[in-house]
């Protein structure tokens, strides 16, 4: 018995002595990052969650012009990659990280873990390059977020539709409104960064966005790990009814404008989903692709080049259910996938710079609302 | 003088395979967070993400454990005690759920619950039953390797002598002052056993119950932005947070099971060829449900395999197709394929074969032979073997990767047999709990006896020692490959930021793939069939090898 | 041509203390005393399955205290037969001699065509006589027998305690048999030590 508790006080004292010693060496190695010469390799590694525009005829069509090896490694969400990044920093495990929005861009961007890319860019739209504008990343696809609901129950009869988002907090809508955590998913995110900017821009100045949120989750709002487990398993207004594990005790989930769109574009034109366009809480979410500080630089501005180009990019809506960046590319007109799809009247205006700035502290604040309601 | 070299190579091999990943991993994460264990504890409640995960983790482990018990005594008072055809058989297919990978377990009871089985996965509630039943459904077998000797080999006299005596003459007072005394020990032991393990599930909860946690899911979840340094510093303060409670709470576990075996093996009572057991009628309705219960999530996951479905507007059909097994296979830029996963899984699992069944074995033989001399010591190195148990898996994934990132990240994301690490760690504590009793029953006179006849060292080994072994070598071996196989916690960690899929990890991203197709779920179960199909060939490989009456754990 | 002098040996308690033995080529000899006062110990040690506090036992006026005990040549009975069962009675009985004439040392234990019987199958007077026939196959310098016939009962071992002894005799090996039974040592050896405490 003795000799146990000696095993373990020894454990503990040497974690606690580590400590200390770590934070002094490990201290000088973290604070200078090692500058490296691009080599090229004829590989490309690309980090990136399950953006499904990459398809296998794109990518091989990629490797077939440029001679280039493409090799992919998915993560499960955007906070992995990163994850993946910060952790790896100059590890030159990747080449290439794909699908960074704008809620993560710039925390990259301070970090130092991007080199700026030399791809040729043209006919990029205006609002494409409204929330960063730089040469550490390239805007590939765009959309819009925010709340869609089930038109077949929230009829106005059953359900009322409404009208702000204190509504949400009402008795009918508890436990019926499913959205993705802001600490685990971008979608989650980009819905929390436009309630920081839609509260502070209501009548009331008594409370702040942080009080709905509390509300909220008095009001046993579903808060799910990731937007599929939102949409697919909790939201009844979607496909989700017909996948596996579907339970369907949600009627208003956070989505994309142009979700009802797409659920059209598959469905015959046929939707009973549509999004709730309230002012100022929907967000305005661009993903990003961006050469990794000493990877292949050559190989990654290169994919950049091809992933911007007309004829890959003006597929986005099909290959990937999101808006091209291209000046003049729509969504197609076809199954009522744009009559489906909404752009809001008035998004939430929350620059990156901020929203880098004050995210952690904002995570911190929606956890102990959540906490304490 | 050889043997000691050995051992001291085993030891100082793997006290660095173990405890170096593990430090490593725990330094970097104190370094991010600070040392201050009340803070580490204390974010487990003030995090939204976490919160409530102590008491759910508890009161899930508990229940499995209950639940466990309940169903797994019965069970093995029906084998033990009474005649079954095919016995061995029976007793290998009730036994079987506990080599099955989780995540093969967590797909089959998907299926059982989901649209297409008894559809009551709508129904949130259902959810946490779930979770206890497929619990009990993986460690019943715990309960029946347990208690089984204990009932089948016991004396008939006993029983007979405890008839005759006033304490014993009704039922009632026979378990009181027999069966009770007599099994407890093993009852105890399993429930240790069964309790550990459900309180580190990862692959069923992730799977099963979607919104809740264990320590376990949340470590696994909150990991990838782990040991940055002014980043997520949260994240930190849970992983250790959730790690110090479970390194606390399952020590105490390994402890009390440490003890309750050496009890256990002094009540072992002495085989006897005496016994006559009867045939038992009533008893089917114990073993009948009990091998369907067994059977049916691997019969629901080959079945969910072959069956696609299909939703046009006039809604929802199943069709038998092979186009699940098809896409799997097939392989995409952005999925390797099954066979890739298939060759990454065989390769990972042979390697590891070949690192833990030696250490492990030496290991073994080190407690051994410094029973005799120093009891203490030999308790003492007991626990360290078992330490990986307390760790859990994702806590040793975590430290191969903060470990591999702090000592040469380039080298180990190139180095392709990475993930053995974690798996060497993990199954080496089986291969010693499985060679121990094993050397221990071994006389030390056939060993006395060779040398007498002049037959030197190395003969003696290869000529006596080891075909005398050999059937639990043979079962150590096939038991590491297995675990190594269904190993899901550690790799997710660890091979999530490299491109070496195995099996369970790509089940896991199967049933991930979100969006509109139909694959997702048959898809997962073709995967989820072949490492079945490996396992259970394993398994029943294994059997025949086993000792009639081992005394080990597994 | 077996020489003890001044063996030493305690743990726990003093087991034995100034042994001293000679043995002639030929010779057998029965050492008999009450249970616990040593002689296994002993037995063990002269083979070298024991280390000895002080002593030295010479072999053919070699010192062989310290040479281990697969490399003495001195042969040892159990007092229950140690048969290893993943081999065959043939398959032990190789174990003496790779090459020896097995149907001839069955032959001469008295259990010709034994060779192909698994060992769990054989009483416990067989397994004797099978151990017999491995040790002897190893032609050993000596032969030590730890209270073999013990665990049969009287008839039994009566009989083999003759055979054995004659068996010993016309292969021209010495022995030494440890035994608390003085009846079974008069009857077997050629001359008995008593050991007391």
């Amino acid at each position: 018995m003795k000799k146990t508790a000696l095993f373990l006080g020894i454990i503990i004292l040497n974690l606690s002595i580590s400590g200390c010693l770590s934070e002094e060496i490990d201290g000088d190695t973290v604070e200078t990052p090692e500058q490296y010469e691009w080599v090229d390799d004829g590989e490309l590694v690309i980090v990136t969650y399950d953006v499904y525009g990459l398809t296998d005829e794109m990518i091989s069509q990629f490797e077939n012009e440029s001679g280039y090896e493409v090799s992919m490694l998915k993560l499960d969400d955007a906070g992995s990659v990163l994850d993946h990044l910060l952790q790896h920093k100059g590890l030159q495990i990747a080449d290439l990280a794909i699908g960074l929005d704008n809620t993560y861009l710039q925390t990259a961007i301070d970090n130092n873990v991007f080199w700026e890319h030399t791809a040729v860019l043209n006919n990029i739209s205006e609002s494409a390059l409204l929330p960063y504008n730089g040469p550490f990343a390239a805007p590939f696809d765009q959309g819009y977020m925010c709340l869609n609901y089930d038109t077949s129950i929230v009829d106005g009869e059953n359900y009322t539709v409404p009208e702000s988002l204190w509504d949400l907090t009402n008795e009918e809508w508890k436990g019926k409104v499913a959205i993705p955590s802001p600490e685990t998913s971008s979608p989650g995110r980009a819905f929390m960064t436009a309630t920081t900017d839609y509260f502070s821009h209501d009548d009331d100045n008594q409370t702040e966005w942080t009080d709905w949120w509390s509300a909220m989750s008095e009001n046993e709002v579903i808060i799910t790990t990731g937007w599929s487990e939102a949409y697919e398993t909790h939201y009844t207004g979607g496909y989700g009814e017909w996948t596996d594990g579907y339970v369907g005790d949600a009627h208003i989930v956070v989505s994309y404008c142009h979700s009802p769109g797409v659920e059209s574009w598959y469905n015959e034109n046929w939707t009973k989903s549509a999004a709730l366009d309230l002012p100022r809480s929907a967000f305005h979410q661009v993903e990003y692709a961006s050469a990794i500080e000493g990877g292949n630089l050559g190989a990654a501005s290169a994919f950049i080049e091809y992933l911007l180009s007309h004829e890959v990019n003006s597929k986005m809506p099909i290959e990937n259910s999101m808006y091209s960046v291209l000046e003049g590319v729509d969504l197609p007109e076809e199954n009522g996938y744009r009559y489906h799809s909404i752009i809001p009247q008035q998004t939430a205006m929350v620059n990156s710079t901020t929203i880098a700035n004050s995210m952690e502290t904002w995570l911190e604040q929606w956890n102990t609302a959540m906490v304490d309601a | 003088m050889k043997m000691r070299v050995a051992s001291i190579f085993a030891l100082a091999g793997y006290s660095l395979l173990i405890v170096a990943p593990l430090y490593l991993a725990l330094d970097r994460l104190v370094w991010v967070a600070g040392f201050d264990p009340y803070a580490w504890i204390n974010s487990l409640n003030e995090n939204y993400i976490t919160q409530g995960v102590i008491g759910f983790t508890f009161l899930q482990a508990a229940l499995s454990t209950l639940f466990t018990l309940i169903i797994g005594i019965p069970i093995a008072w029906q084998l033990g005690r009474h005649k079954w055809p095919l016995q061995s058989f029976v007793k290998s297919i009730l036994t079987m759920p506990f080599v099955m990978p989780s995540i093969v377990a967590a797909m089959g009871f998907l299926h059982i619950i989901g649209p297409a089985g008894l559809n009551i996965r709508v129904d949130e509630s259902t959810w946490f039953t779930t979770l206890i039943i497929a619990h009990a459904w993986f460690n019943m077998a715990l309960v029946i390797r347990f208690c089984e000797p204990v009932l089948s080999t016991l004396d008939p006299n006993l029983e007979q002598q405890m008839r005759l005596l006033p304490a014993g003459r009704t039922k009632f007072g026979r378990f009181r002052n027999l069966w009770a005394p007599l099994l407890m020990p093993s009852v105890a032991a399993a429930a240790c056993m069964t309790f550990i393990f459900s309180f580190t599930s990862f692959a069923l909860v992730k799977w099963i119950t979607l919104g809740d946690n264990t320590l376990e899911s949340v470590m696994a979840s909150v990991g990838s932005s782990a040991g940055i340094k002014d980043y997520m510093i949260s994240r930190n303060e849970i992983i250790l947070g959730a790690s110090l409670i479970q390194f606390t709470i399952l020590l105490a576990a390994l402890w009390i099971m440490s003890w309750l075996q050496q009890r256990r093996q002094s009540l072992l009572p002495q085989a006897s060829e005496a016994i006559v057991k009867s045939a038992n009628r009533k008893g089917w309705l114990i073993i009948g449900p009990g091998l369907l219960f067994a059977l049916s999530p691997l019969i629901a996951v080959l079945w969910a395999s072959f069956r696609v479905r299909h939703t046009d507007s006039t809604g929802t059909t199943y069709t038998w197709e092979t186009s699940g097994w098809e896409f799997a296979f097939a392989g995409t830029n952005s999925l390797p394929s099954g066979w890739d996963a298939l060759a990454n899984s065989l390769g990972y699992a042979g390697l590891t074969l070949i690192i833990a069944l030696p250490l492990g074995w030496v290991l073994a033989q080190t407690i051994l032979d410094v029973e005799k001399q120093r009891p203490r010591l030999a308790r003492l190195l007991d626990i360290l073997t078992m330490l990986p148990f307390a760790a859990s898996s994702v806590m040793i994934g975590l430290g191969v990767m903060l470990g591999m990132i702090r000592i040469d990240a380039e080298f180990f994301y190139s180095f392709w047999p990475t993930p053995v690490f974690a798996h060497i760690m993990i199954t080496t504590p089986f291969v010693v709990r499985i060679m121990l009793p094993a050397l221990r029953s071994i006389s030390p006179e056939y060993d006395e006896c060779a040398r007498t006849l002049g037959i030197v060292a190395w003969r003696r080994f290869f000529f006596i020692k080891l075909p005398l072994l050999w059937g639990s070598i043979l079962i150590a071996g096939i038991f590491t490959l297995a675990m190594s196989l269904g190993e899901f916690g550690a790799s997710w960690v660890v091979t999530r930021n490299s491109d070496w899929t195995t099996l369970p990890i790509m089940i896991d991203s199967l049933r991930s793939i979100p969006y509109n197709t139909t694959y997702t779920a048959p898809a997962a179960c073709a995967i989820s069939s072949v490492l079945m199909i490996i396992t259970l060939f394993l398994f029943t490989w294994a059997e025949k090898f086993r000792p009639a009456r081992d005394g080990g754990m597994f | 041509m077996l020489e003890c002098k001044e063996l030493s040996k305690s743990f726990e308690k003093e087991l034995f203390t100034g042994f001293n033995l000679e043995l002639k080529p030929g010779e057998i000899i029965a050492i008999t005393g009450p249970s616990g006062c040593g002689k296994t110990t002993l037995l063990r040690a002269i083979c070298g399955l024991e280390t000895l506090d002080s002593g030295t036992i010479n072999l053919d006026h070699v010192d062989i205290t310290n040479v281990p005990a697969e490399e003495r040549g001195i042969g040892l009975i159990f007092q229950s037969p140690v048969l290893f069962p993943h081999l065959s009675v043939q398959g032990n009985l190789l174990l003496g001699d790779e090459n020896g004439d097995i149907s001839t040392a069955l032959e001469e234990v008295g259990l010709s065509g034994f060779e192909k019987r698994r060992v769990e199958s054989l009483s416990g007077g067989e397994g004797q006589r099978v151990s017999l026939a491995r040790a002897l196959l190893a032609k050993p310098k000596v032969l030590l027998l730890d209270e073999p016939f013990s665990s049969l009962d009287e008839d039994l071992s009566e009989k083999l305690v003759q055979d054995v002894r004659s068996i010993l005799k016309k292969s021209d090996c010495p022995a030494i048999l440890v035994t608390h039974n003085k009846k079974i040592a008069g009857d077997f050896a050629d001359s008995v030590i008593s050991l007391s405490n």
